[in-house]
C-alpha cells in the first residue's frame, strides 16, 4: 500500500466513536416507533422524511461488520474470520429465539394476570393460535416473527450471507457493491422475497431489498478515503442532498396537512406513492444516503460531543446494539400495554418512552461492566 | 452554531408536532354507511342460530400491514365490536387476507378460504391492487361477478368493500372508475357495498390529514385507519342486521 494514501476505516486504529453514537440513537428511534402512537416519537427521523432508524441500524451493522472481521481474515485467513462471524450469527439467533420466548411469555403473563383475553387472542392472530407447535417450528426457522421481531432476523440473514462476500469486498469493493445493487433491482424487480409464516406472510424486511443498505456500509468501510470523487465535488453533493432532503421534508409535512397535500400533482404522487418499506424503495435508500452524506460533513470522526458524558448513555446502547435492542423489543411491548391501559393518555406515552430509554441505558452500563472485566472480545 | 441547530430543531419539532397533536374522530355521513342490502343469511344466522360467521377475504390492508398489531387489522377489530353489540351471539371472523392480491387472485381462493368456514357473510376487499396494477376495467368486472357467483354458491351475504382513499390510490388517473365499477356490479348482483372509498375521502374533505389515518408508505392504514374502518363497517352490518329488532320479534314468537 502506497505510504501517502489515507487508511481505509477497516485498518484504521481506535474505536469511531461515531458508529457508537448512531447505533445507539437508532436503537432509541427504534423503540420509540414501536410505541404506537407516541407523542415522543416526534423527535425520530421517521417523520421528517422517508427512511427512518432501521436504514441507520442496517447502514452501521455493515460498516461494523468489515472492521471487525477484515483484519481478522487478513491476519487469521478466511476460515478462522468466518468462523467468528457464524458465531456471531449464532449468538443473534440465540438472542431471537430468547426474545421470541420472552415476548411472548410477557403478553401471556398479562393476559393471566390481567385477565385480558384479547391479548391472548392477540397472540392467536400472529399465528400460535391454530397451530402452537408448528409455529415454534417456524420460529425455530426464523419463518415464523411476530410483529416488532423482523430486524434481528434480517440481520441474522445478512451475516449469515457475509463470510461469502467478505474476501471480495476487500478486494473488489465496487463489484461487490454493483452486484448488491443488481439484487436488490432485481428483487424489487421481480418481487423476490423469502417465506414466511403463516404461509401467507413474506419478511417485512426483505433481505434481498435491504441487503444493499448493509452492502452500502461495508463498502464504504473499504473504500471510505477514496471517496474523492465526492469530496472533489462537496458543494454540489451537498446541495443535492439538501434539496432532496428539504424536499422529503416537505412530502413528509403534506401528510399532516391537506393545504400542503393538494400542492403535489398527481403525476409526481405517482412517482411517490406507495413508498414500500418492506423491499427497502428507492426513495427511502436515497434518503438515507442524503442524511448520511450530511452526517459525514457535520460530524467528524474526531468531533468533541461525540465524548460528552450526556450522550454515553446513547454510546453504551450502541456498543450492546444486541443486548438492547432485544431490551427494548420487549419494553415495547410492555409499553403497547401500559399505553393502552392507561387510554393513550399523553403523560403515559412520555413517561413509558424516558422510562425505556433508561431501562435500555442500565443494561447497556451493566452490559459494558461485564464485557470490561472479562477478556475483551472484536464484535460487530 | 450547535445552539442553533439545536434550537432549529425544536422549533422544527413543536410546529410538527402541533400538526398532529389535534384530535380527530372516526365518523362518516349516515348516507356513506348505507350498505344497500338487507343481508338476508346474517339476519337469519343471528335470530336462529345466534350464530355469525364472517369471512374477511381481501389483501394487506385486510391482513394488517401497517398496523402496529394484528389485533388492530380491521377483523379483529370488527369481531370485537360485533361481540359488543350483540351479545349473547357467537361471532367468528376469518382474516383472509394476502397481501398484493388481486381480484383475480382473490376469485382463485374464494372456494378455499370461504367454504370451510361456512360463512354467513364474505366482507371482500377488493380493488385497490387491481387499480395499482391497471388491469382493464372491464375485466375486473368481470373477476367481481364470477367471484360474487361463486360465493352465493356457498350460501353467503356478500358486502364489497372498495378501495382505501390515499395518496397512492388517489394519484392514479382513473381510481373513481374502479370504484364506479364495484358500485355498477354491487347493484347489478344484488349485493352489499362499503363505500369505504367514498367514506375515506369523507375524512380527508373534513380536513382530517393523511397522516391521521395512512403510515407512511401512503398506502396502508395505520392502526385509527384500521379501527375506524371496522367501527363503520360494524355500524353498517348492525344496521342492516338490526338486532334489537331481531331478538323482539323473538320474544313475541315465544
Amino acid at each position: 500500500m502506497n505510504a501517502v494514501e489515507p487508511v481505509p476505516p477497516y485498518l484504521a486504529p481506535g474505536r469511531d466513536l461515531r458508529l457508537d453514537f448512531f447505533r445507539g440513537l437508532a436503537l432509541w428511534f427504534i423503540y420509540l416507533d414501536h410505541v404506537p402512537e407516541n407523542i415522543v416519537s416526534w423527535i425520530t427521523v421517521r417523520n421528517y422524511g422517508f427512511s427512518d432508524a432501521t436504514e441507520i441500524f442496517v447502514f452501521i451493522s455493515g460498516y461494523t461488520a468489515v472492521i471487525a472481521y477484515s483484519r481478522m481474515m487478513l491476519k487469521d485467513g478466511w476460515l478462522r474470520a468466518s468462523f467468528r462471524i457464524y458465531r456471531r450469527v449464532w449468538q443473534l439467533y440465540v438472542a431471537h429465539i430468547l426474545l421470541f420466548v420472552a415476548f411472548t411469555a410477557q403478553i401471556a403473563y398479562v393476559s393471566i394476570a390481567r385477565d385480558t383475553p384479547q391479548l391472548i387472542e392477540e397472540m392467536q392472530l400472529m399465528g400460535l393460535g391454530q397451530n402452537p407447535y408448528r409455529a415454534i417450528l417456524e420460529a425455530a426457522l426464523l419463518k415464523f416473527r411476530p410483529v416488532n421481531l423482523d430486524v434481528l432476523p434480517l440481520y441474522i440473514v445478512l451475516l449469515a450471507a457475509f463470510p461469502f462476500a467478505l474476501p471480495g469486498l476487500l478486494r473488489w469493493p465496487w463489484a461487490v457493491l454493483l452486484a448488491s445493487f443488481g439484487l436488490y433491482v432485481a428483487s424489487n424487480h421481480f418481487d423476490w422475497n423469502l417465506p414466511g409464516y403463516p404461509d401467507d406472510k413474506v419478511w417485512f424486511f426483505n433481505p434481498m431489498a435491504w441487503q444493499v443498505i448493509f452492502y452500502c456500509g461495508a463498502v464504504l468501510a473499504v473504500v471510505a478515503p477514496r471517496l474523492e470523487v465526492f469530496d472533489r465535488r462537496r458543494w454540489s453533493t451537498t446541495a443535492v442532498a439538501l434539496v432532496y432532503l428539504a424536499s422529503a421534508a416537505f412530502v413528509a409535512m403534506s401528510w399532516h396537512y391537506n393545504a400542503l397535500e393538494r400542492l403535489i400533482p398527481d403525476w409526481l404522487a405517482r412517482q411517490i406513492y406507495p413508498i414500500d418499506k418492506t423491499n427497502l424503495d428507492i426513495l427511502r435508500l436515497l434518503h438515507f444516503f442524503a442524511l448520511a452524506w450530511l452526517t459525514r460533513l457535520v460530524v467528524r470522526r474526531d468531533a468533541r460531543f461525540l465524548s460528552w458524558r450526556i450522550f454515553l448513555p446513547i454510546r453504551r446502547c450502541g456498543e450492546q446494539s444486541l443486548q438492547i435492542f432485544c431490551v427494548g423489543t420487549f419494553l415495547a411491548v410492555t409499553a403497547q400495554i401500559i399505553v393502552a391501559h392507561y387510554e393513550e393518555s399523553i403523560v403515559s406515552q412520555i413517561f413509558v418512552s424516558l422510562a425505556g430509554l433508561v431501562v435500555m441505558s442500565l443494561f447497556a452500563f451493566a452490559a459494558h461492566r461485564i464485557k470490561h472485566s472479562a477478556p475483551t472480545k472484536v464484535r460487530a | 452554531m450547535m445552539r442553533w441547530a439545536f434550537a432549529a430543531v425544536v422549533a422544527v419539532t413543536g410546529l410538527w408536532s402541533t400538526g398532529a397533536a389535534a384530535e380527530w374522530q372516526c365518523r362518516a355521513a349516515k348516507d356513506l354507511l348505507d350498505l344497500g342490502n338487507p343481508l338476508e343469511i346474517a339476519k337469519t344466522a343471528v335470530a336462529e342460530e345466534r350464530e355469525l360467521r364472517v369471512v374477511a377475504l381481501g389483501s394487506s390492508s385486510t391482513q394488517g400491514y401497517g398496523a402496529s398489531n394484528p389485533q388492530f387489522a380491521y377483523p379483529a377489530q370488527l369481531k370485537m365490536r360485533l361481540e359488543k353489540a350483540m351479545p349473547g351471539v357467537q361471532i367468528h371472523v376469518w382474516n383472509k387476507g394476502v397481501g398484493g392480491q388481486d381480484a383475480a387472485e382473490m376469485v382463485e381462493r374464494m372456494k378455499t378460504d370461504v367454504k370451510p368456514e361456512h360463512a354467513h357473510i364474505v366482507v371482500w376487499q377488493v380493488g385497490t391492487n387491481s387499480a395499482i396494477r391497471r388491469d382493464p376495467l372491464t375485466k375486473f368486472a368481470e373477476k367481481l361477478r364470477t367471484g360474487i357467483d361463486i360465493g352465493h354458491s356457498l350460501g353467503a351475504n356478500f358486502i364489497m368493500m372498495n378501495l382505501q382513499y390515499v395518496p397512492a390510490v388517489v394519484a392514479l388517473p382513473d381510481e373513481e372508475e374502479y370504484a364506479h365499477a364495484m358500485a355498477d356490479v354491487a347493484k347489478e348482483k344484488g349485493v352489499a357495498l362499503f363505500r369505504r372509498f367514498e367514506i375515506m375521502k369523507s375524512w380527508y374533505n373534513d380536513g382530517m390529514p393523511y397522516a391521521q389515518f395512512v403510515i407512511n408508505d401512503g398506502l396502508h392504514l395505520n392502526d385509527f385507519g384500521q379501527k375506524c374502518i371496522a367501527k363503520l363497517l360494524s355500524q353498517s352490518i348492525l344496521d342492516a342486521i338490526n338486532p334489537r329488532q331481531l331478538t323482539g320479534a323473538a320474544k313475541s314468537a315465544h
